[in-house]
């Protein structure tokens, strides 16, 4: 169980990711691929300089580049911004595979890169800042002039640009740090958890953040509640498997469908109905006539 | 010097020139009126002085100084403020994050949340507005949130106030309250542009007026100079129509829909209908008046089958003809529905197909589970050229068509587009609507009253139900505040929308 | 015909030129892409080619997984015309590949038929479940498909496949060879000897072409249409819109399900312990990319299927098959930008920005 707090930290980074980019108006599916690039961008950094602090970075930045390519297709070409989360992801699937081929030669798994220092709890830096940072974010979004100014876009864009708000920077702003919180989500896993890039990664869990998202309501707390009780949830079930095995029962397919069927059953059962932000989607045309 | 002046402005937005090189300008302490028809050019015009638009050409000076053009901030910093048809305010926000979204006042690197309460509760009360500066805006009502929209001007120190049509959606009564105001703001020392189709309103608050007319500025002139006949002279082109005979070629009917104690709540869960009946007879046009919101939208989604309801309506024998929006077809009732681009049309689909929605399980439009093609072509060109809708091709999407030529559409689909129906509720058919499309429209809605149809006519424009209703009901609160005549006057139907005019018995 | 020429340059016609032209574009940064990784494009091309077209054996590769990528391209495209992401054909596929392989061991005349249709009945049932939850619980189907892919996954290959389902015989820890073998009846014949083409190419085109009529020459299918280009209209002209939405999606399924059964029934011949398929997520793109016309989703799958079959080749010169899969990335790419396009084609044709 102390290790539910390290295994959260991806997924709460990520949901983090995922509510500043869509509070802002813009939907993100491509999480997923942003967490890959975050992965192996880590990995590789980390490897080439010696340094985890530094291949964290190096994962942040990657996260945060793709994003940039998501927000150029979704604000400057006003994109279908489902369409554009897809293809990313489809594009980091592919790529990063061939750079981990071309790179290290490898179809499976990097060489061994630096990971971060543990504490004496076993805990690195980035399993306790999950804890902070969504405090943090909700304050921000709730009392800053930033942050009202992101709630103001993403639910009625026009009415923040005719008060001199700059719509379409701050979304892009918004996205990209949502790439780089998801890339930080990603290098946690490489450098922070298993010591190297393994070629499934984010196997799934950007779309747990999303997820996450939307059973948080779209607010930092609610996600990263939601991520920690997803994350408690897989704990669970890798406990209780180990026992089943041990009576030779090939039980292991339900018990890891679970976390996934009960998120679906509470997304169906009571906030299937919750409101995303209006303008959630919408391409924001400056020039349109109202 | 005037503290704001336009100059050669113009403005296209694709092949249409919205805005054709228009000057004008106004000075501290005066009300200039911008009248116009639907689609003159007036909200471009104001979209181009605060900012949201970049002109194609020529300058907007504020107290002197040119503006950079397509900057609203820079427009603010000028003290130029504009309160606009479709309130810019956010819904989930509270008034006074609304009021300093922008020029948040900071505590720290925080809002300054207290100030900001302070602030705007203090500016609403200086200029006799009442605004509770904690409510979240989505909550209020539509001439609350009109306050909060001038007090949020105010807060930012606006010497030119710009407000676009603020009368649509006020009753008699919060109009004259609102032209009080504008008339107080000017006194004050501000420059007010009022921007209005409402020829009265503007002939009792302006000190000037400027006509403009498809993009063109036709007529500037005083107050003291000019009157109506001058000014509506000047605003359509041609000479002066007079107002649309309603000449009746049909007679009126027994009793086709016959509505008691029709009770419904709203898409906020608040009651909208409590307990409103009346009775439409056949070949007659029953006009709907009242301020928006108090209930006409969930009467037409009732009737069409698109909310539930309590009480009972029936069409002629049929009670269960509103349950749902195919038995309401059935029933043979239309739906000129108030949002026509959602309601009424499959945007991406082209006219031809448009015009078979609603009816196109039926010959020509089908036969058994396929679709007869021929037939939907043929019947599409009928359509067309029967209704006028421009361009007159059945593959054009609808979403290429104008705003004009979609109403006319949904309307040929509508009135003509299968067996001809009973009865028709319009709401708001021509709104947005240039006056050709607009009475092509109104012709189409009396044809089918003279054939024997009754019709729901659901309006906010007065000028609109006069000249086509037979009767005017009107609708206070979910109930009816009584019918009159159309003949009746301005007050008498501003009362009864107020509900303060006793309904007579 | 004048209907015809006007028809070609219907704004409506702009996802298939978009489409071609991100398909060509992409195409082009791999090739710079290949030279700027030090191996010969020429080359690199070349080999792709040979290994999707180059010969009978190719061919029939070629063709096999363009029999799938229709399918499941289908699916996807059918649940976007009801207006709906389908995310989750990969799961809907592997149902009805589970489906056929069980009942593909009945031994009873028409075997071949029953399984077609229960693999049609269990990923048409599994499309309906995002569909309702949609329709009735307002579940974005995004995050719904996305998650009912997981759990079919685990599922399947998690618990049935190795447990209930496993074949007698193969050993306890490790269930690599899957569910027990489908009868010689089920069997899908070969088409072409020597070649792995069966008949679910022809089967997956005669496929296409039903439900293209379905969509564009049946009442129904306009319905369908309708609900994906305006919802409220819809319902406003008296269409059930929830019933349709949930009729598409199991359709959707359904299209997805025959696919995976013609992997069991034409290749594989069992479930088999380890089933990697990424057909449902090539889907996705190949939808995207075709932009919702049937024609240009075939096509859009003959090219990922003849880049599938073809990457294996591009490691003799040095290059990972996953290459093709960047490509395909680029490919929807450049798809999602339609504007990047579109300003470009109608400055061409003189048109401009639509009045409100």
């Amino acid at each position: 169980m102390n290790l539910v707090l390290d295994f959260a930290a991806p997924l709460v980074f990520a949901a983090l990711g995922g509510v500043l980019s869509e509070r802002a108006g813009v939907v993100n599916i491509g999480l997923e691929g942003m967490m890959r690039f975050g992965a192996f961008g880590a990995a590789a950094g980390a490897i080439a300089s010696g340094s985890p602090w530094i291949g964290l970075a190096c994962g942040a930045l990657a996260g945060a580049a793709a994003a940039a390519l998501h927000a150029l297709l979704s604000l400057r070409f006003r994109a279908n911004q489902v369409v554009s989360g897809i293809a990313l992801n489809l594009v980091a699937l592919g790529l990063v595979t061939y750079l981990l081929q071309s790179i290290f030669g490898s179809a499976g798994v990097s060489p061994e890169a630096p990971s971060l220092p543990r504490d004496r709890f076993g805990h690195t830096a980035l399993a306790y800042a999950a804890l902070v940072v969504p405090v943090l974010f909700q304050l921000w979004l709730s009392r800053t002039p930033a942050g009202l100014r992101v709630r103001a876009v993403g639910e009625h864009p026009r009415a923040a640009a005719t008060l001199g708000v700059r719509v379409l920077p701050l979304r892009a702003v918004c996205v990209v740090c949502s790439g780089l919180l998801a890339g930080i989500g990603g290098a946690t896993l490489s450098v922070g958890i298993l010591g190297q890039f393994d070629a499934r990664m984010p196997a799934g869990q950007g779309f747990m953040a999303l997820a996450a998202v939307v059973f948080g309501r779209w607010t930092p707390l609610g996600a990263a509640g939601a991520a920690f009780f997803f994350a408690a949830a897989d704990a669970l079930q890798r406990h209780l498997s180990l026992t089943l095995h041990a009576a030779d029962l090939r039980l292991d397919g339900l018990f890891l469908a679970l976390p996934y069927a009960l998120t679906l059953l509470v997304l169906a059962l009571g906030i299937g109905r919750t409101r995303a932000p209006a303008a959630d989607g919408i391409p924001y045309d400056p020039e349109a006539r109202t | 010097m005037n503290a704001l002046e336009l100059t050669g402005i113009r403005k296209r937005f694709g092949a249409v020139a919205a805005v054709d090189g228009v000057s004008c300008a106004v000075a501290e302490g005066e009300v200039l009126a911008l009248v116009g028809e639907n689609g003159a050019g007036k909200s471009s015009l104001i979209s181009v002085a605060c900012g949201l638009y970049r002109p194609d050409s020529g300058s907007v000076r504020a107290f002197g100084r040119e503006l950079p053009p397509g900057d609203p901030r820079a427009a603010i910093e000028a003290r130029i403020g504009a309160v606009h048809q479709h309130f810019m305010l956010v819904g989930p926000l509270t008034v006074w994050e609304n009021v300093v979204l922008g020029r948040e006042p900071r505590r720290r690197g925080f809002i300054d949340a207290a100030r900001a309460r302070r602030e705007v509760a203090e500016g609403a009360e200086r200029c006799g507005l009442a605004v509770d500066p904690q409510a979240r805006v989505e909550t209020l009502g539509v001439a609350a949130q009109q306050r909060v929209e001038i007090v949020k001007q105010l807060w930012r120190g606006a010497r030119v106030l710009i407000l676009d049509e603020p009368t649509a959606l006020l009753s008699p009564q919060e109009s004259a309250a609102l032209l009080r105001t504008v008339r107080a703001l000017a006194e004050e020392g501000r420059a007010v542009v009022f921007v209005s189709h409402k020829l009265r309103e503007v002939l009792d608050v302006a000190d000037r007026i400027a006509v403009l007319r498809r993009g063109r500025l036709v007529q500037i002139s005083r107050r003291s100079e000019t009157d109506a006949d001058k000014i509506a002279g000047a605003l359509i082109e041609g000479p002066a129509t007079a107002p649309e005979a309603s000449a009746r070629q049909g007679e009126r009917g027994p009793v086709l829909l016959t509505v008691r104690e029709l009770s419904c709540a709203s898409d906020r869960g608040r009651p909208a209908l409590r307990g409103l009946s009346f009775e439409l007879q056949r070949g007659e046009i029953l006009g709907v008046a009242g301020v928006d919101g108090n209930g006409q939208s969930e009467l037409a989604e009732v009737l069409t089958g698109l909310r539930r309801a309590d009480g009972t309506a029936s069409l002629g024998n049929d009670v269960s003809f509103h349950r749902s929006p195919a038995a309401a077809r059935r029933a043979g009732v239309a739906h000129l529905p108030e949002d026509r681009q959602r309601r009424g049309l499959c945007l991406p689909l082209s006219v031809e197909e448009n015009l078979a929605l609603g009816h196109h399980a039926l010959p020509p439009y089908a036969r058994g589970p396929l679709i007869d093609r021929a037939g939907r072509r043929e019947k599409a060109r009928e359509l067309i050229e029967g209704f006028d809708v421009r361009p007159a091709d059945p593959l054009a999407r609808a979403a290429a068509l104008s705003g004009g030529n979609q109403q006319k559409l949904v309307a040929a689909r509508e009135l003509a587009g299968g067996p001809p129906p009973r009865l028709i509720v319009a709401v708001h058919p021509t709104r947005g609507l240039d006056p050709f499309a607009a009475r092509r429209v109104h012709q189409a809605l009396r044809a089918a009253r003279d054939r024997g149809a009754g019709v729901l006519l659901i309006s906010l424009d007065l000028d609109e139900l006069r000249a086509l209703a037979d009767r005017i009901l009107v609708l206070f609160e979910g109930r009816s505040a009584g019918e009159a005549e159309p003949e009746a006057g301005d007050d008498r139907l501003g009362r009864m929308m107020l509900g303060q005019e006793p309904a007579r018995a | 015909m004048p209907d015809l020429r006007a028809r070609l340059f219907r704004p409506a016609r702009d996802p298939a030129w978009g489409a071609a032209a991100a398909l060509l574009a992409s195409f082009a940064v791999s090739f710079v892409a290949m030279a700027a990784s030090g191996r010969d494009p020429v080359d690199g091309f070349g080999h792709l080619l040979s290994g999707a077209f180059g010969g009978p054996g190719p061919l029939g590769e070629t063709a096999l997984k363009t029999s799938i990528l229709i399918l499941t391209g289908l699916s996807v495209a059918v649940a976007l015309i009801v207006g709906l992401f389908n995310i989750g054909a990969e799961g809907q596929l592997i149902w009805g590949a589970l489906a056929a392989a069980v009942v593909g061991r009945l031994e009873v005349p028409g075997v071949m038929l029953l399984a077609l249709l229960a693999a049609a009945l269990a990923g048409g049932a599994w499309g309906l479940i995002a569909g309702w939850l949609k329709v009735r619980r307002g579940v974005h189907e995004v995050i719904s498909t996305i998650l009912l892919n997981w759990i079919a996954i685990h599922l399947i290959q998690g618990w049935l496949v190795p447990g209930p389902l496993a074949a007698t015989g193969s050993g306890a820890h490790v269930s690599v060879a899957g569910t027990e073998a489908i009868q010689r009846g089920a069997w899908l014949p070969r088409v072409w000897p020597g070649t792995r083409l069966d008949l679910g190419f022809p089967l997956a085109l005669l496929i296409a072409l039903g439900v293209w009529f379905l969509l564009s020459r049946t009442r129904r299918g306009f319905e369908w249409r309708a609900v994906g280009a305006g919802p409220d209209a819809a319902l406003a002209a008296g269409i059930p819109a929830g019933r349709r939405i949930c009729e598409g999606m199991a359709l959707s399924g359904a299209l997805a399900g025959i696919g995976g059964a013609l992997l069991i029934l034409g290749t594989e011949h069992r479930y088999p312990g380890v089933f990697r398929t990424g057909y449902g997520f090539d889907g996705i793109a190949v939808a995207l990319v075709g932009g919702g016309s049937p024609a240009a989703t075939a096509i859009a799958a003959l090219v990922f299927g003849a880049l599938r079959a073809g990457a294996t080749r591009l490691q003799l010169v040095g290059i990972h098959p996953s290459f093709a899969e960047l490509t395909q990335g680029l490919a929807v790419l450049l798809v999602a930008a339609p504007r990047m396009f579109q300003p470009l084609l109608a400055r061409l044709r003189g048109r401009d920005a639509v009045p409100p």
